[in-house]
């Protein structure tokens, strides 16, 4: 047609003034989770793409919050760590809190913290820059992510259903890590895919 | 005790905090941390049987500390009061006072700084027994933070004596319900391109008065909380624009909630606040958990009415409507002669024709999405028997312009003045004619207009299509206003006849396309009947054109004659099925460049942390062939999608398709072309190419991926 080219010439001029917005991160469940590297608490490197065909539990912690407390103290957490360990489950603990901040620790006191409270995460990643709690959205401290052996995410939300900093609270709540391992045992979906995340804001540098 | 009362009486003041400092019980009304101040107080001094009451907590909070309202937002507890008392008394809900935000980095929470008390409604039984002091106890538990979060847990209880209802005393202003009101005026909540937009229909609600909005909910999950809620002026009000949250609604689902306003009136500023409870809009689709969809935003009617005019006006340009229009301009040039009057007369009314063919192009619309079809822009194109009628109303137009019959479409109206029936008429036909071929070009203005309109109540759907009709035919009208742009016009002459006749090729050519657009739809069957109505239609046109300088019984033969063809021509058209079968995926896999789309194997494809180009396209799209033409086969991009490993998936929407509809709602669009490309191990972060393409274009979107995934 003889004036195809008007009129591609007019719809560029029109296309040019339509631009295109960035899209924000954000993770959602039943698709892939984003893949980092970030250091660990050792001096290595953690890679999320290297642990595919095992399930992963991300817990982003900070070891001054109250709700992180209510949950290691007694015991509730390193005992999910102790299962994770048997299940061939990998836990990671990931401390995004930037320096100068509450929960901001160095890779030896992770490991101490750690020790001390009986905590047997398979990996603890220094996320200081905040970078790898902003690619995932994580809000608060404890947040629970759980990525499947396919590298989808199959959780998001909060350690269990009573949001509260009390540890007599902790026998009558629905754990959701158990219940996501259990459906996940299964082949089955999990229940409760996105929860309420609770506990303290994470101490992001910004 | 007692000397609390005598004291609150002498004082005058109706200070109803009982202090309680007596052995029997340990607690006061009072308690302290190191960051909060407690304090138990009631509405009354002395209570009475069947007495409706307020008890509140009070909290003295220090600077820079805060607590949490009964959503806390991104992070955070709520306060909880746990009431016992010494006699069955039943606790209400706490009437929670505003709110406010607090943001910290990319965490946004809801709650309270410097002050709060927390009122709950407390009914007194009707056998309370006199003489008797009511005990009250109140366990709150509270999470206080500044940058790190302190739970802290309280205990505070009050001594309340029991007299007859006759002498109690009047009730204080220090604990008081002080509920927020139902908005009183129209709410509305529509599913938009990135999550919601909560309309706020009231008069009084100006966006140059507003100096802050924000709606707080009362459930975590529905709204993003931490994305700006973004403010716009609407016609009835202002619109607010959230991003749907974690545990998204479902139509039919009310978001609860409470809006807040600051309004500037001279220098002060007040607040005012409504409980809403707005249901989404069962017109639209639920927000699944979707990609976010960088698509064009519409922000407000008068956003959408601009784009759809603008957009009517760019489809003035497009391949189907240009010569139509050009056929006018001629005519035009014809009427010279006439007056100024007779000509603007000419040009409202094609602008009537057009407006009015828009309209019932609406209301179709909206009858067809009353009945629950999933449809979008071109959906007209879907149904095959649409196809072919264009085919031949294309067909006769080429004819008409070949000099075959004349119409009062075409120059019939040389020298005439204004009494001209065909003229006017002619004028008419042209407007409906350009609207009707106008439909399939979706000019990219449109698209984002339209996707807005398609999501809004009915009479803002007929605004917008009315702006876009007044956009197609303005330019036309302009013309007619403006006589010195007519004088730029060339001087009518033998050329208008050879112009015309030239003009005739693209219709033929536009017919030629949507019969090939039925065989892709229904076959080679469909063909053979189309072919046979455009022949029909010929051998009537020819009739016709023999039968008009003949007697008045030849006439009638040739009147019979031709309305048998046209019958004939319509009785093949109903021969196609109405539901189209699909051939057309099938039959288009010649080539092995790109694989059917299905949501199941893009699911499959991005757990993969595969990269993936998405083609959403149909057979009686021209742009979308246009782009497949000039960019997406040509070799230097198919060669970077096979580098890459970039799987392209074409989604085909020549018919209807409610699965692919619903990909196109996600992404804000109601009609094809839509591309989108998900960089690898990046399926959250999809990016949409603009609906015109080039080679240079699809590249410089697929290739920056391959940076950005090295950054981490």
């Amino acid at each position: 047609m003889q004036i195809k080219q008007f009129f591609t010439c007019a719809l560029f001029i029109v296309m040019a003034s339509s631009v295109s917005l960035a899209a924000h991160a954000e993770v959602t469940i039943d698709q892939p989770a984003p893949v980092f590297t970030a250091n660990t608490a050792e001096g290595g490197k953690f890679n999320l793409e290297s642990l595919k065909g095992k399930t992963v539990v991300l817990e982003w912690t900070n070891h001054e919050c109250p709700f992180v407390k209510k949950h290691y103290e007694s015991g509730n957490i390193p005992q999910l760590q102790k299962e994770a360990l048997t299940k061939n489950i990998a836990w990671v603990q990931i401390i995004s809190s930037a320096p100068g901040k509450q929960g901001y620790v160095s890779g030896a006191e992770a490991i101490k913290l750690n020790d001390a409270r009986s905590a047997k995460p398979a990996y603890v990643v220094l996320d200081a820059d905040g970078k790898v709690g902003q690619m995932y959205g994580a809000q608060t401290s404890p947040h629970i992510f759980i990525v499947d052996a396919k590298g989808v995410l199959v959780y998001k939300g909060g350690i269990d259903d009573i949001a509260t900093a009390k540890k007599e609270d902790l026998v009558k709540a629905n754990n959701y890590v158990r219940e996501a391992w259990a459906a996940l045992a299964d082949g089955k979906k999990v229940p409760h895919a996105s929860t309420k995340p609770y506990g303290c804001s994470i101490k992001y540098a910004s | 005790m007692m000397m609390a009362a005598i004291a609150a009486r002498i004082c005058g003041c109706l200070m109803t905090v009982l202090c309680l400092s007596s052995a029997a019980w340990a607690t006061s009304y009072q308690a302290s941390t190191p960051q909060v101040k407690a304090s138990l107080v009631a509405s009354h001094a002395t209570v009475s049987p069947g007495l409706s009451m307020v008890l509140a907590v009070k909290l003295e909070i220090a600077p820079h500390w805060h607590t949490y309202w009964r959503n806390p937002g991104d992070s955070g507890t709520v306060t909880t009061i746990d009431w016992k008392f010494s006699q069955p008394v039943t606790a209400g809900e706490i009437a929670w006072p505003l709110p406010e935000r607090f943001r910290m980095g990319p965490i946004v929470n809801y709650g309270y700084a410097n002050q709060v008390t927390l009122p709950t409604p407390i009914s007194l039984p009707a056998d309370l027994a006199l003489g008797k002091r009511l005990h009250v106890e109140a366990v709150v538990d509270w999470l206080v933070c500044k940058e790190e979060c302190i739970p802290q847990q309280v205990t505070l209880a009050l001594d309340l004596p029991v007299v007859p209802a006759a002498q109690h005393t009047q009730p204080t202003t220090v604990a008081q319900l002080q509920p927020v009101p139902v908005a009183n005026f129209p709410v509305h909540l529509v599913k938009q391109a990135n999550g919601l937009q909560l309309l706020l229909d009231s008069p009084a609600l100006k966006q140059s008065v507003v100096e802050d909005v924000w709606f707080y909910p009362y459930e975590w999950g529905r709204i993003a909380q931490s994305q700006p809620q973004r403010l716009s002026q609407t016609e009835a009000g202002i619109a607010l624009a959230l991003t749907a949250g974690d545990q998204p609604l479902q139509t039919g689902q009310a978001l609860h909630g409470v809006l807040v306003v600051k309004r500037k009136q001279g220098q002060a500023t007040s607040v005012i606040a409504y409980t809403l409870s707005p249901k989404l809009s069962a017109a639209v689709k639920p927000l699944q958990p979707s990609p976010d969809s960088p698509a064009p935003e519409v922000e407000g009617l008068g956003w959408a009415l601009f784009l759809a005019f603008a957009g009517g006006l760019v489809l003035n340009l497009m391949p189907c409507v240009f010569p139509v229009l050009s056929m006018k301009a001629l005519s035009m040039i014809s009427h010279a002669q006439l007056t100024r009057r007779a000509l603007r007369t000419q040009g409202w009314i094609y602008t009537f024709g057009v407006v009015l063919s828009f309209v019932l192009l609406a209301l179709l619309l909206l009858a067809l999405k009353a009945g629950g079809a999933e449809i979008g822009w071109g959906f007209q194109f879907q149904s095959p028997w649409f196809v072919c009628l264009m085919a031949y109303v294309m067909f006769a137009v080429g004819l008409s312009l070949s000099g075959v019959f004349d119409i009062g479409v075409s120059v019939t109206g040389v020298g005439s003045d204004l009494a001209d029936q065909p003229g006017l008429w002619g004028s008419f036909f042209t407007g409906v004619l350009a609207t009707v071929v106008a439909t399939p070009c979706t000019a990219p203005f449109m698209a984002a207009a339209l996707g807005f309109a398609l999501t809004r109540p009915a009479p803002e759907l007929l605004l917008i299509f009315v702006s876009l009709g007044l956009g197609l035919a303005f330019p036309y009208l302009l013309l007619t206003y403006w006589p010195r742009l007519q004088r730029l016009l060339p001087k009518p002459g033998v050329w208008m006849e050879y112009t015309k006749q030239l003009f005739a090729f693209p219709m033929y050519g536009a017919s030629l396309w949507l019969v090939w657009v039925l065989a892709q739809q229904q076959g080679p069957l469909a063909v053979g009947l189309s072919l046979s109505g455009l022949l029909l239609i010929a051998f009537a046109a020819w009739v016709y054109a023999i039968s008009r300088a003949t007697t008045v019984t030849k006439r009638w033969l040739a009147t019979v004659t031709i309305s048998i063809a046209l019958l004939a021509a319509l009785w093949l058209v109903t021969r196609l099925s109405a539901a189209p079968t699909s051939t057309a995926a099938a039959s288009h896999t010649t080539t092995n460049t790109w694989q059917p789309y299905s949501a199941e194997k893009l699911q499959q494809l991005l757990a993969e942390g595969k990269p993936v180009f998405l083609n959403f396209t149909a057979a009686w799209c021209i742009s979308c062939l246009v782009n497949e033409k000039v960019a997406l086969s040509q070799p230097a991009v198919q060669q970077i999608f096979q580098q890459q490993g970039i799987t392209y998936l074409k989604g085909d929407w020549t018919n209807k398709d409610a699965a692919i509809t619903q990909v196109l709602t996600q992404f804000g669009r109601s009609g094809v072309p839509l591309y989108v490309f998900y960089p690898a191990g990046q399926p959250a972060q999809p990016v949409v190419l603009p609906q015109i393409l080039t080679p240079a274009i699809v590249l410089s979107h697929i290739q920056p991926s391959s940076s950005f995934h090295s950054s981490f």
